[in-house]
């Protein structure tokens, strides 16, 4: 790979050997497949691929402790006599789901926005035969495939350790019916997820600043979501106990606790974790979440998922149109 | 598919095709701030130095020649591209060495280079193999595996200029390349860029040093081109200019007065300055008579330096004798 540095290789540092310059007559790819590479340069750093062991830390062990419930699901179905599957496809486990999601996010968008900032690299990127908001464009999508692969490979898995222990066409099937919905719901949380945590990295380039401000935007979101809507719950005209409305599927906690005061329903908003549950449930899914049915206050779900994937994409690409990025 | 092999924006280069040409090229930053004012200029094949007093709006051009800051008013082409409508494909023929450190810590100089190599355009396996090529080039070699973190300023400077030249370009945009370098270090950046930019040379790269250094960059280059304040004070091959630009200070701790009489006997136009006289450099023979006058009188010799004065001063007309001696004083350390 290298005969001129082995030739070289005793010399001192410094010592620059005539060896001819070869240019280069290969094929020179475009914008596209240059945003294609940056995407999959970051989609393996977001996983602490190709970098040190330090870096492999927090993804690795987020990553294994979202794929438990799966394998455990598939323990547990072999050992139950019913064979019944114990998680389901659309929710997963929601609340590790959102713990696991929010490290993952604090820890892992700064790795692919903020280090580029911090060693001032950007001044190359946009130097380089692309435009420049192929650049946050590029991580957004590996974010999102990162995020992606997090929500959806231990569906994956779940779905894998049901489908070999169920017997019969129509149970497949049935299992893959639930099973689409599950990857959607997953596909989801990763476009809404990756927009805001990249929007809220790329603020600054210095780390603990960047992932201090996704950490702190997610977690005081969705706990100040739970506090006002328990809040709202106790005050308003449903009380605490009231009978839960007629809602379609199971009741679940979170139900009971809501009742039925709009402001109950509408305060969870503001956690984008609240919002992508209740869009869920909006859009048909039955099983019990993190929030309560939003019942007729699902188009209200919607519209702030869009507003939260919106600003999220816009500060994102504000931040790299301004000029003083680079 | 955006494929393309050719050579430049007309599919090949033309000799008498300017590799950067200017027309009243404009920047205005609001109203207040004109970084660059109605500049006009041509930057023949070869090594051109541009240089100017930090501020004068040399990494502006350089700015707007990419096609990263839009220009207020004017035209600028690179390689027979236009800079509006044509900057990717200036950026996939042009290397770009910022003035500032731009390099990632913690990873190797090899996967640093072959990534800006896959940003550049180049396939993943020749993006390797231009890597380690432009690494070897600037002269690094085993260390290339190395942390960059752990690379002295040196290195580091080596590393940007082999990320400039691993997409193979047709020019290299070189800004304050010798920045944070010791003599020793500057000497060999200066060296590489003069083998890289020589014409008729084996890289055939054509390229734009831009310093607020006129002594480092006049000894490699072909042509300079000075601005200031974002105005063109001069452009013109090196040879034209660079002559009398040299100044021997001498600092005696006695018989300054003495030492000027004995200078100006034997021909040569002594300029006082503080501590020290100034003497114009005119040929080797400027040397010996210094040496032979200090020695006659008998003086205790300080120090003697060869300097040069300011990138303005220089590129003005003729400067009188006294007028260099105050830019020389009001320089400091040349």
């Amino acid at each position: 790979m290298s005969t001129g540095a082995a030739t070289g290789g005793g010399a001192a540092a410094g010592v620059i050997h005539d060896i001819g310059y070869q240019r280069y007559d290969g094929p020179r790819l475009g914008r596209w497949h240059i945003a294609a590479a940056l995407c999959w340069h970051s989609l393996r750093s977001a996983f602490g691929i190709r970098r040190g062991a330090k870096a492999k830390i927090v993804p690795v062990i987020t990553f294994v402790i979202m794929c438990a419930p799966a394998v455990i699901n598939a323990v547990a179905m072999a050992l139950s006599s019913s064979h019944a599957r114990i998680v389901e496809y659309d929710t997963y486990t929601p609340t590790l789901r959102v713990i696991i999601m929010l490290v993952f996010i604090a820890a892992q968008a700064p790795e692919l926005v903020a280090r580029d900032l911090r060693s001032k690299v950007l001044p190359l990127y946009f130097a380089k035969p692309m435009r420049r908001l192929d650049y946050p464009a590029a991580k957004y999508a590996a974010f999102t495939l990162a995020c992606l692969a997090m929500l959806d490979i231990p569906v994956l898995l779940l779905y894998l350790g049901t489908v070999f222990q169920v017997h019969g066409f129509s149970a497949v099937w049935a299992q893959t019916r639930a099973f689409i919905p599950g990857l959607l719901v997953g596909l989801m949380w990763a476009v809404v997820l990756a927009a805001i945590g990249l929007a809220l990295a790329s603020v600054s380039g210095r780390r603990a600043f960047s992932t201090g401000a996704v950490a702190i935007f997610l977690f005081m979101t969705w706990i100040l979501g739970h506090v006002l809507v328990t809040i709202a719950a106790q005050q308003g005209p449903g009380g605490p106990g009231a009978p839960p409305g007629p809602t379609k599927g199971p009741v679940c906690s979170a139900d009971l606790q809501v009742g039925h005061s709009a402001a109950a329903h509408l305060l969870g908003i503001i956690s984008p974790f609240n919002v992508l549950d209740g869009v869920r449930q909006w859009l048909g899914g039955t099983n019990c979440g993190i929030v309560a049915n939003p019942g007729q206050y699902g188009a209200a779900y919607g519209i702030a998922l869009l507003a939260f994937l919106g600003a999220g994409l816009a500060g994102l690409f504000l931040r790299y149109a301004r000029a003083d990025v680079a | 598919m955006t494929t393309t092999q050719a050579p430049s924006c007309k599919g090949v280069i033309v000799t008498d095709d300017p590799v950067i040409a200017t027309t009243a090229l404009t920047k205005r930053f609001g109203v207040a701030v004109t970084a660059l004012d109605q500049l006009t200029v041509a930057v023949e094949p070869g090594i051109t130095g541009l240089v100017g007093a930090n501020g004068a709006g040399k990494s502006t051009l350089i700015k707007i020649l990419l096609g990263l800051l839009p220009a207020t008013s004017g035209k600028a082409s690179v390689l027979g591209c236009d800079t509006t409508s044509q900057p990717e494909r200036i950026r996939a023929l042009t290397g770009y060495m910022p003035e500032h450190d731009c390099l990632p810590p913690d990873v190797s100089a090899t996967e640093f280079v072959t990534h800006m190599g896959r940003m550049s355009g180049i396939p993943p396996t020749a993006a390797k193999e231009r890597a380690a090529e432009s690494l070897r080039h600037v002269g690094l070699y085993e260390e290339r595996y190395r942390q960059i973190g752990t690379y002295s300023t040196g290195m580091k400077q080596r590393v940007k200029l082999a990320q400039a030249l691993v997409g193979d370009p047709r020019l290299l945009l070189l800004d304050e390349p010798t920045n944070g370098l010791d003599p020793a270090g500057r000497a060999s950046m200066l060296e590489l860029i003069a083998r890289i930019g020589r014409i008729g040379g084996d890289f055939g790269i054509s390229v734009v040093v831009a310093s607020h250094l006129l002594g480092e960059v006049e000894q490699i280059c072909d042509h300079l081109i000075a601005i200031d304040g974002g105005r063109l004070l001069r452009a013109a091959s090196i040879t034209s200019f660079t002559t009398a630009s040299q100044v021997l200070a001498i600092e005696v701790d006695e018989g300054i007065e003495a030492l000027a009489a004995e200078l100006a006997r034997r021909g040569l136009h002594p300029v006082p300055a503080e501590r020290e006289l100034l003497v114009p450099i005119t040929s080797a023979a400027t040397f010996d008579a210094v040496r032979d006058a200090v020695a006659d009188l008998g003086l205790p010799l300080n120090r003697m330096e060869q300097r040069r004065h300011r990138v303005e001063e220089l590129f003005r007309a003729p400067a009188e004798p006294a007028e260099l001696g105050g830019a020389l004083a009001a320089d400091g350390r040349a």
